[in-house]
C-alpha cells in the first residue's frame, strides 16, 4: 500500500503551477483598465438648463418657431432674386465692368461678343461709338480664323 | 506610496487617475493571481481582474477606512470570481463536477505542470472542491492569509473558515492518495 499523501510534507508553492501570463502584460494591464474606466460627466459649454424651466408649451412654442424660422431662412437664401452675388453685381455699372473685362487681361472670345451682342443690341453703339458700316469694315480687315491655322 | 496617501489623492478630482494608476500597479499581480487559480483561464483571468477594478473605480469613493484597502479588493475579486463560476455553471447547465473537470482539463494542457504528477494530483484534487471551500483552501494554503483576514474576506466567521479549510485538506489528502494507488 501507498504512503498516504500529506499536505504538510509536500513541499509548498506560492501559487499552483500554471503558466505565467503573457510577457509585459501587468506593464500593459494599467492602461487597459484606465481606458475602461468611466469618464467624468464633462461641464457643458452652453448651459441650456434653463430651457428646462419653462412650461412645456412654451418649449414646443420656441421649437416650433426655430424649425419654422429654419425653413423660411433656407427658403429666402436659396432664392436667386435674393442672390448677394446678383445683388452686387447689378449695382456695379455696365462701363466698369466692360473697362474691367477689356482691362483685367480676361480672355474675351468672338463669340462672348457675338452673344452680348445679341443679348443687348445697343451696348456695341454705346461702347465703341461706330456706325454698322464702320463696323462692318473693321470686322471684314480681320482675318479669319481659319486663315490663321493655315 | 502606501495605502492612505493613494486614497487622500483619489478624492481630488485633479489626482483621481493619477492614484488609482498607482493603487493597479500595486495590486494587480495579487489581484490576477487571486483570480486564476480559481478560474485557471489567463483569458477569463484577464477579463475579470479589470473588472475587479473598474468595480474599485466605482465604490472606491465609498470605501470606509475600517477595512484595509487589500482585503475590501479582495472580496471584490473573490465576489466576482464566485459569480463569473456561478454564471459559467448556470449558462451551460453544467453540474459542479463538470466545471471541476473543465478547468482540470486546462490545467492539465498547461504546459508548467507537464511531467509533474504529483502536482498534477493535487491540482485535480483542489479543482474538485466546491468553489467556496476552493477559495479557502486558495487563501489559506497558497497565499497563507491569517484566518481574520480571511473572514473579512470572505465575510465568514474564522470557526467556520478552519472547519472548511481541514476539511479542505482531508479531501485533497485522500484524493491524491487514492490516484496514486491507481
Amino acid at each position: 500500500m501507498n504512503k498516504p499523501f500529506k499536505l504538510d510534507e509536500h513541499p509548498r508553492r506560492p501559487r499552483p503551477l500554471l503558466s505565467e501570463p503573457p510577457a509585459g502584460y501587468f506593464d500593459q494591464l494599467p492602461t487597459r483598465v484606465m481606458a475602461r474606466l468611466p469618464r467624468a460627466e464633462q461641464p457643458a459649454i452652453t448651459s441650456w438648463s434653463w430651457l428646462l424651466q419653462l412650461p412645456a408649451s412654451l418649449r414646443t412654442g420656441l421649437a416650433t418657431m426655430l424649425v419654422m424660422g429654419g425653413f423660411a431662412a433656407s427658403f429666402w437664401w436659396s432664392n436667386p432674386a435674393h442672390s448677394a452675388t446678383t445683388a452686387s453685381l447689378d449695382s456695379v455699372p455696365q462701363t466698369q465692368l466692360v473697362n474691367y473685362l477689356l482691362n483685367s487681361g480676361a480672355r474675351v472670345e468672338s463669340t462672348d461678343l457675338a452673344v452680348l451682342a445679341a443679348a443687348h443690341p445697343e451696348l456695341p453703339g454705346t461702347f465703341l461709338h461706330a456706325s454698322d458700316e464702320e463696323l462692318t469694315d473693321a470686322l471684314d480687315a480681320q482675318p479669319a480664323d481659319e486663315s490663321v491655322y493655315f | 506610496m502606501e495605502d492612505h496617501e493613494i486614497l487622500a489623492k483619489f478624492q481630488h478630482p485633479a489626482s483621481r487617475n493619477l492614484a488609482f494608476n498607482q493603487l493597479v500597479r500595486k495590486y494587480q499581480s495579487k489581484v490576477y493571481w487571486h483570480v486564476r487559480k480559481m478560474v485557471v483561464d489567463h483569458d477569463d483571468a484577464d477579463d475579470l481582474t479589470q473588472d475587479v477594478f473598474v468595480k474599485v473605480w466605482k465604490h472606491l469613493e465609498n470605501f470606509r477606512q475600517d477595512a484595509q484597502l487589500f482585503t475590501w479588493i479582495y472580496r471584490i475579486a473573490t465576489n466576482e470570481c464566485l459569480s463569473f463560476l456561478s454564471s459559467k455553471r448556470r449558462k451551460f447547465l453544467l453540474p459542479l463536477n463538470d466545471v471541476g473537470a473543465e478547468l482540470a482539463a486546462k490545467i492539465e494542457a498547461d504546459p508548467a505542470v507537464a511531467g509533474d504528477e504529483v502536482e498534477l494530483k493535487l491540482q485535480r484534487a483542489i479543482l474538485r472542491l466546491p468553489d467556496k471551500q476552493r477559495l479557502v483552501f486558495n487563501l489559506r494554503y497558497y497565499d497563507e492569509m491569517p484566518y481574520e483576514q480571511m473572514a473579512e474576506v470572505t465575510g465568514t466567521s474564522v470557526g467556520a473558515l478552519k472547519a472548511s479549510y481541514h476539511h479542505a485538506v482531508k479531501k485533497v489528502e485522500e484524493y491524491v492518495t487514492q490516484h496514486s494507488l491507481e
